[in-house]
């Protein structure tokens, strides 16, 4: 029989830098997870497909990853992280006190179309805020977004944030039945300027549909809200994203803050502020989040929440090519002196110096040469000594 | 900050509107026009680089965001899906995507499950989808009137400019699918990185195409 020797298509095997540089990214996000209180959780990869789907998973059915179960269940990688730590946040952890700060740093895993070049496992780094409600929890949610793409290293970067009312309150006042509420959300979540507005054309004169009409449009600096404002007039979802960005601007954060009012993806899923974070480099965003205060109330505790994960393997693909360690020095021991070699081994700067498992010092330094190493350091009877090669 | 942006646009027919909408606002097209050896053309007097790739190409280099922009027909993007954002349509390249039968055949009529031959398989299964009937679909590559001729399928679902290929072999069409034209699409990314500039050049494109009217 011959063996495969192919991963299949949307794995890979990581090899060093690749390894280190995502190891970097997740070590910089969680620090600062750790340090803003959150506490770390790991959820099974494989949960039942049922706990997605009926919990209103944005993530299509064709895109889960099934596994089979002993129970004769059908089971699914993870295609998400926060589902099952709502799920978490409603049963195991029911008896402590709310807020609860949680952070993951696992793979979710998703089926892409074939030969698209995608990865079906995606680790991921994110926050949820369990049980708290207002400006306050928004506030510290986006502002650890903009500080979590910063602890990373990205140089040029930006957060977005909408809010999935605005888009239901026009919608809304234009009396779109559910059906053309879709159709509308679908061409504004698509940027769709020319179809929309065909779309929208049997409207024209109700109250929001000049709003609407430019909604995807609305990207951009703060005065997106004003042409919000002028457009539509005061709306509550505009107000709170004002007040949202004076209170960020004033901690230094509105560099780094922008706006998208067409962000209208997952409308049903999303209950208030929604996000993404963009860097250069990307071609899509690698952070995403928002308030979703129904899902843990589907798993029984009635709570709110708010939350964003961070796409590793994306951001790690825009930060510099980090250089691996070279080795400098090969250990080559006589027996009784192995605990002198792993003192030397530990005392070097990691990855510089190796032990050398050859029995004759010859072998040793064949080895040396072949690794590319500038010197053997020997133990034996007569101590220790270096030999340059 | 000025970046250039790139944009790749579909080779042929649909290539060609696209210089003549670009010349129409001013932008210098001799490079495309003249490529050379050269696969990426960059535009003279704006920050502009051009590359030409086939169809289903443009969406996979502008989703994956190796191209900022993209000039493509409503029939890939119908075909092949993705996400990017769609911002105009451009107007031209206008045909109709149509369900095309043997003339005087009764598609509709009796309870068999019925064939269709289709270069576009994904844009034939979701018509048949929001009618809520099962058909057979067989993805054809070549000449897709042939299907019925060989007595294969009952009917096809392909694009139809004038018709005239469809009648010079007995089909006809009877039904529209989806009204197709040149769409300029835009990496999700992109627009909000490079607003300002993605910005200036769709209205560029959208004062370009009124000039026209």
């Amino acid at each position: 029989m011959n063996v495969t020797v192919n991963t299949p298509e949307g794995t890979r095997d990581r090899l060093f830098a690749e390894c280190q540089e995502r190891r970097q990214v997740q070590s910089r996000l969680t620090r600062l997870f750790r340090q803003r209180g959150f506490l770390e959780v790991s959820t099974p990869d494989t949960e039942f497909y049922d706990l997605f789907a009926l919990s209103g998973s944005a993530i299509p059915q064709e895109r889960m990853l099934k596994v089979g179960d002993v129970s004769g269940k059908i089971c699914v990688m993870r295609p998400d992280s926060t589902t099952p730590i709502a799920r978490v946040a409603a049963t195991k952890l029911k008896a402590l006190p709310l807020p609860q700060r949680l952070y993951y740093d696992q793979t979710v895993y998703r089926s892409n179309p074939a030969h698209n070049g995608g990865s079906r496992e995606i680790p991921q780094c994110g926050v949820e805020l369990i049980g708290a409600l207002g400006r306050k929890a928004d506030l510290e949610i986006i502002a650890a977004a903009v500080d979590a793409l910063r602890a990373c290293g990205a140089a040029r970067f930006h957060v977005e944030l909408g809010h999935a009312g605005f888009f239901r309150d026009l919608a809304g006042r234009l009396e779109l039945d559910s059906q053309q509420a879709e159709t509308a959300r679908r061409l504004i979540e698509g940027k769709n300027f020319a179809t929309l507005k065909n779309f929208l054309a049997p409207f024209a004169g109700r109250g929001a549909c000049g709003a609407l009409e430019q909604l995807s449009r609305l990207f951009g600096g703060p005065e997106v809200l004003d042409q919000a404002v002028r457009l539509a007039g005061p709306t509550p979802a505009v107000d709170y994203l004002r007040e949202l960005y004076d209170e960020l601007s004033a901690a230094g954060y509105g560099p780094y803050v922008r706006f998208d009012l067409g962000m209208v993806h997952q409308i049903d899923y999303y209950t208030g502020v929604v996000f993404r974070g963009y860097m250069e480099g990307a071609g899509e965003a690698v952070l995403s989040g928002g308030r979703y205060d129904d899902l843990v109330g589907v798993f029984g505790r009635d709570t709110q929440a708010t939350g964003f994960a961070v796409d590793v393997d994306a951001v790690a693909r825009t930060l510099p090519k980090t250089a691996l360690p070279r080795l400098r020095t090969v250990i080559h021991y006589e027996p009784g002196y192995l605990a002198q070699a792993l003192e030397a081994v530990d005392s070097r700067p990691a990855g510089t110096c190796e032990l050398s498992p050859c029995r004759t010092l010859t072998s040793t330094r064949n080895l040396a040469r072949e690794k590319g190493a500038q010197n053997i350091v020997i133990f034996d009877k007569d101590g220790e000594r270096v030999e340059q090669l | 900050m000025s970046e250039r942006l790139r944009i790749a646009l579909t080779k042929g027919r649909l290539q060609d509107r696209s210089v003549e909408l670009f010349e129409r606002f001013g932008l210098d097209c001799a490079p495309i026009r003249d490529p050379g050896r050269r696969l990426v053309h960059a535009i003279p007097n704006y920050p502009l680089d051009a590359v030409l790739a086939k169809a289903p190409d443009v969406i996979t280099y502008v989703e994956h965001g190796v191209c900022d922009l993209g000039i493509v027909g409503k029939d890939t993007i119908l075909e092949k899906g993705g996400a990017f954002y769609e911002v105009l349509d451009l107007g031209f390249g206008v045909c109709r995507f149509a369900l095309a039968v043997k003339e005087g055949g009764d598609f509709y009529g009796g309870y068999e499950t019925r064939r269709v031959a289709s270069k576009y398989p994904e844009v034939t299964r979701a018509f048949f989808e929001t009618k809520g009937m099962d058909v057979d679909i067989i993805k054809i590559e070549g000449s897709v009137e042939l299907a019925p001729i060989l007595g294969l399928a009952d009917a096809i679902v392909d694009i139809v400019e004038t018709g005239a290929t469809l009648k010079a072999n007995g089909l006809q069409p009877i039904e529209t699918v989806a009204r197709v034209s040149a769409r300029l699409i835009v990496n999700t990314a992109s627009m909000k990185l490079y607003k300002g500039q993605i910005e200036d050049f769709i209205a560029r494109c959208e004062a370009g195409l009124e000039d026209r009217t």
